[in-house]
């Protein structure tokens, strides 16, 4: 689905190479600003770099604007909003690109557990509200590849497992999805793991084989030790 | 759509009410009978000239000025993602205002009465294009927003420097200073087709970037994920902004505050969907410069029409900024 040829984005990212499939579920590591969140932004066509990039097999320069509303959901950590629009507003923007009709809105403030919250002005949501709707958003949008930067962050436990649900679920469906997380120990639920560190990929492959205790240390500069731990699931 | 056509009536009215206020109100006064008497082409000769000559093009040149204002301050607080911006932040006001004060100071005025419109108009895009030149081609919101204060520091002590040079020659420096001030006297018909045009060509281009001005109020990367072209909205944004602001300096100076009061009212009234607040920003924009306007006529001392906007705008913009988000 998104497939980069040696991205280069001065110190911020050097000769990032990858290939997302369609029907996967990939997790991007790393300490911060390894340039997570620009791989992120490249990827999504909104930040320039060079290199080739293509989304499902068309060169990213060749797509319009509302070509790529319609193909690609991105979500960003900026939380920022200071005009009261209201969270059903917010979600329907999702469908610009369609010319706003009135499809996925409902699922998706269902999928999000936002439903309650329709009438409320963004203004005065907190935190892990106002991210959820903004994922919301990004799911109305019923696009093939979501890309989404570190959903789970100021997400209770609950509504943080929730989010990694509904990615599986997305990827069953045969969509491409690429998360940034810091949680190393759901990384390891993912299909393909990409590890950032100073901007290049240190590694990348199934989590097992990729996040090893000589890794971790080596990026991350901690000792990883296999044990008993509290397991949080959904019922 | 929903929540468009009651608030629009409301506002139309009393655009209306304040439209008759400015014909029949003045030291002239005139039953609203003879108004429409006269503008159905009938009336006596002295209501056909206080109506037709005087008080009509001051009305449409403030009718211009409100929507361009109003207009102008949605535009910058969209661009900005902040309700405190308003057209005065890039520093084109004053620029118009440094324009407008050189072809007075500089005695151009005297070989056209085009001149010192002319000149604010120049003195406003010039203010834009440093801004751009200042903040270059993918500036973020916050360094326009610096490169705009600067512009209105260094443009505010031009124009006071220029006020010096005129110093003993009390016509022009007495000009110069009610300029500054803002107002719709002895507005003319001349002025009328300098700012009415432009800004209702300005005004209808606006209107279909609504849609779009909603996904950049909340973010320009979100927006352009959802598949607006960001860069593109936002020279459009830029550009009409720059231009209405320079029309209503031109033929009105320095009318402060409706960018900013104006929208904030009916965002607080109607939410804040760009496609009804744009449409209602111009229309409300229009009616408070015309009752501003009339406030001027009846307050001793004719107070002028900018003092006015700033005694109800500056503490409007204080009261925001205690208020809690």
């Amino acid at each position: 689905m998104i497939r980069t040829e040696r991205i280069n984005l001065g110190t911020r990212l050097r000769d990032v190479s990858l290939h997302l499939l369609k029907g996967s579920l990939t997790a991007v590591v790393g300490p911060n600003g390894a340039g997570k969140s620009t791989l992120l932004q490249v990827l999504a066509g909104l930040l320039k770099a060079e290199g080739a990039i293509a989304w499902m097999g068309d060169d990213l320069n060749s797509i319009s604007f509302p070509e790529r509303g319609r193909r690609l959901a991105w979500v960003g950590q900026d939380l920022h909003a200071d005009f009261a629009f209201s969270v059903r507003d917010v979600v329907a923007q999702g469908r610009h690109a369609f010319g706003d009709d009135d499809e996925f809105i409902d699922s998706a403030m269902k999928a999000l557990d936002i439903e309650n919250l329709a009438d409320r002005s963004v203004t005065r949501l907190s935190g892990g509200e106002r991210r959820r709707v903004f994922l919301a958003r990004a799911l109305a949008t019923n696009a093939p590849i979501h890309l989404w930067d570190e959903p789970t962050a100021n997400l209770d436990v609950r509504h943080g497992l929730d989010v990694l649900q509904l990615a599986t679920k997305l990827r069953n469906e045969g969509r491409a999805v690429l998360i940034s997380l810091h949680d190393l120990r759901a990384a390891l639920c993912f299909d393909q793991v990409l590890v950032l560190d100073r901007g290049h990929l240190a590694a990348a492959g199934n989590p097992d084989d990729v996040l090893t205790p000589e890794l971790i240390h080596r990026v991350f500069g901690v000792k990883a030790r296999m044990g008993q731990e509290m397991i949080l699931e959904l019922p | 759509m929903k929540r468009l056509w009651g608030p629009a009536s409301l506002l139309a009215i009393l655009l209306v009410v304040a439209l008759m206020g400015s014909l029949a109100l003045g030291e002239v006064r005139l039953a609203p009978s003879e108004v429409l008497s006269v503008l159905m082409g009938r009336g006596s000769d002295l209501a056909r000239t206080v109506v037709l000559d005087f008080r009509l093009p001051r009305a449409l040149v403030g009718i211009a000025v409100g929507a361009s204002l109003a207009a102008s301050g949605v535009l910058m607080q969209s661009f900005f993602r902040n309700p405190l911006a308003s057209p005065g932040l890039l520093g084109v006001s004053t620029g118009g205002a440094l324009g407008a004060v050189a072809a007075l100071a500089l005695g151009w005025t005297a070989n056209s009465i085009f001149a010192l419109p002319l000149a604010s108009i120049s003195g406003a895009f010039l203010a834009t294009f440093a801004v751009m030149a200042l903040a270059k081609r993918e500036a973020s919101a916050e360094h326009l927003l610096l490169a705009g204060v600067a512009l209105n520091a260094l443009f505010g002590a031009a124009t006071s420097f220029l006020l010096n040079l005129t110093a003993g020659r009390f016509e022009v420096s007495g000009q110069i200073i009610f300029w500054m001030l803002g107002g719709l006297e002895n507005r003319t018909w001349s002025h009328v087709w300098m700012a009415l045009p432009g800004t209702v060509l300005g005004c209808m281009m606006l209107l279909p970037l609504g849609r779009s001005m909603n996904l950049l109020s909340l973010g320009e990367q979100g927006a352009q994920s959802l598949g607006v072209n960001v860069r593109r909205l936002q020279w459009e944004i830029i550009i009409l902004s720059t231009v209405l602001t320079a029309l209503a300096t031109a033929v009105g100076g320095v009318i402060g505050f409706v960018g900013l009061v104006v929208p904030h009212i009916l965002r607080l009234a109607i939410g804040p969907d760009h496609r009804r607040l744009l449409p209602l920003s111009m229309i409300g924009g229009a009616a408070f410069v015309l009752v501003c306007d009339l406030i001027t006529r009846f307050l001793p001392g004719e107070l002028r029409l900018g003092v006015v906007t700033a005694l109800i705008g500056g503490p409007f913009f204080l009261w925001m900024l205690r208020r809690p988000s």
